[in-house]
């Protein structure tokens, strides 16, 4: 049992990994320069948090390839250019409205689309609901868990790709969250990182 | 010598930021490929709410020469580490409510100058936006602006004993502040300024 964070060290992932509140789910942080000296393998997910700068983690996409390859989860949350360092992955960014909410009711048109899958046992979709920032063309066979209001996938499992699997996401709970922002973005790590710990904490072939 | 800006985050700086590297006013440098030499080239520092904090730390020795030197360092965001002796870590409002966003000046800053606080307290009639908490005021600094009713220094500048000044925003970037007034190329231009030197401290 064990879950890698990578830590770029801004104080919104500050503020996500290291106060109490949710420090727990994360068993070891990794500044991105030092990818090099961990051991992936030993770890059932490496988790990539939202605005990782993609040249920090650009340098490290083989050794993130190889880990995938042998049956690890990799966790990728929004505004970090995953496409740059994640195999497999189509991205298209959306300028984002971030004022939608204040037509009265408007409807930001995310939509869970896997209802039973486990993770919406303990999420709803309000709180998936606060920006969108772009939609994957996800590849055929992935699992498809929440989208936008035209039906693009914004939340998603591609166990496809690799022979491990990644949970990719266009949504940025850790940045809002961090900073004291937005409670649909602590709702959702509420939710999230107790699935993440119960059901992706163990080999992708398993 | 120019103002060193740090850039952070993966993409474009502000425009306001671009055209004064332009100007040959500041240095743009990527926070990865930063050294001693950008800092000791300094006249001033510029961070943004994107900072690694943690790899601030590792230069912690030529930033401290900045200040002692008399530099100037606007700094964006919630200090979650300790980068100079005498600064505190963020303190988030608990569960705020609107009267707790309301901003007071506490002092005419010449940053904020013709800028009326309130103008910066709501975007689109939204509030909340500007800070939601306060980084300790240093022993000895300034409270320049004051959040809720406790008036707690969301803004404030620290001349500190041993050199140097630090002025710290505790909210998102101070040069994005867009909102209905759309005073962030004004600020923008004024932070420069005050690295620089060309303002009160």
């Amino acid at each position: 049992m064990s879950i890698l964070a990578v830590h770029p060290g801004a104080y919104y992932h500050i503020e996500s990994f290291e106060s109490p509140r949710h420090a727990g789910y994360f068993d070891q942080l990794v500044r991105p320069e030092d990818l090099g000296s961990v051991a992936l393998e030993e770890h059932n997910v490496v988790l990539i948090p939202c605005r990782t700068p993609a040249d920090r983690m650009a340098p490290h996409a083989a050794r993130l390839r190889a880990y995938l390859d042998g049956g690890g989860t990799i966790v990728a949350t929004g505004e970090s250019e995953s496409q740059l360092f994640l195999p497999g992955i189509s991205f298209t960014p959306q300028p984002t409205n971030f004022w939608w909410w204040l037509t009265p009711g408007a409807d930001l048109g995310v939509r869970i689309a896997a209802p039973e899958h486990a993770l919406f046992q303990r999420l709803e979709q309000r709180d998936i609901t606060w920006h969108l920032h772009g939609w994957f063309d996800a590849p055929p066979g992935a699992e498809i868990l929440a989208v936008n209001g035209q039906g693009k996938p914004i939340l998603y499992i591609d166990d496809v790709t690799t022979a491990g699997r990644m949970v990719l996401t266009s949504l940025d709970p850790f940045f809002h969250h961090g900073s004291h922002f937005m409670p649909a973005t602590t709702r959702f790590l509420e939710g999230f990182l107790p699935w993440m710990r119960n059901t992706l904490d163990r080999k992708a072939s398993q | 010598m120019s103002v060193l800006l740090i850039h952070s985050h993966f993409g474009a700086v502000a425009p306001g930021y671009a055209e004064a590297a332009l100007e040959g006013r500041l240095a743009i440098v990527r926070e990865r490929d930063l050294g001693p030499a950008d800092f000791a080239r300094a006249s001033g520092l510029i961070t943004t709410t994107h900072l690694d904090q943690i790899g601030l730390l590792a230069h912690a020795e030529p930033l401290t020469a900045l200040l002692d030197r008399g530099g100037r360092w606007f700094f964006n965001g919630h200090m979650l580490r300790s980068f100079v002796a005498g600064l505190g870590r963020y303190v988030p409002i608990e569960a705020p409510r609107r009267p707790d966003y309301k901003l007071t000046r506490l002092y005419e800053h010449p940053i904020f100058a013709g800028i009326e606080q309130s103008e910066l307290e709501e975007n689109k009639g939204v509030a909340g936006f500007y800070g939601r908490g306060h980084n300790p005021l240093p022993e000895g600094a300034r409270a320049v602006n004051g959040i809720g009713p406790a008036l707690l220094p969301v803004d404030w500048v620290w001349a500190r004993p041993a050199g140097g000044h630090i002025f710290s925003h505790a909210g998102n970037d101070l040069s994005g502040m867009i909102g209905d007034h759309g005073h962030g190329a004004v600020l923008t231009q004024r932070i420069i300024a005050w690295c620089e030197g060309r303002l009160e401290a």
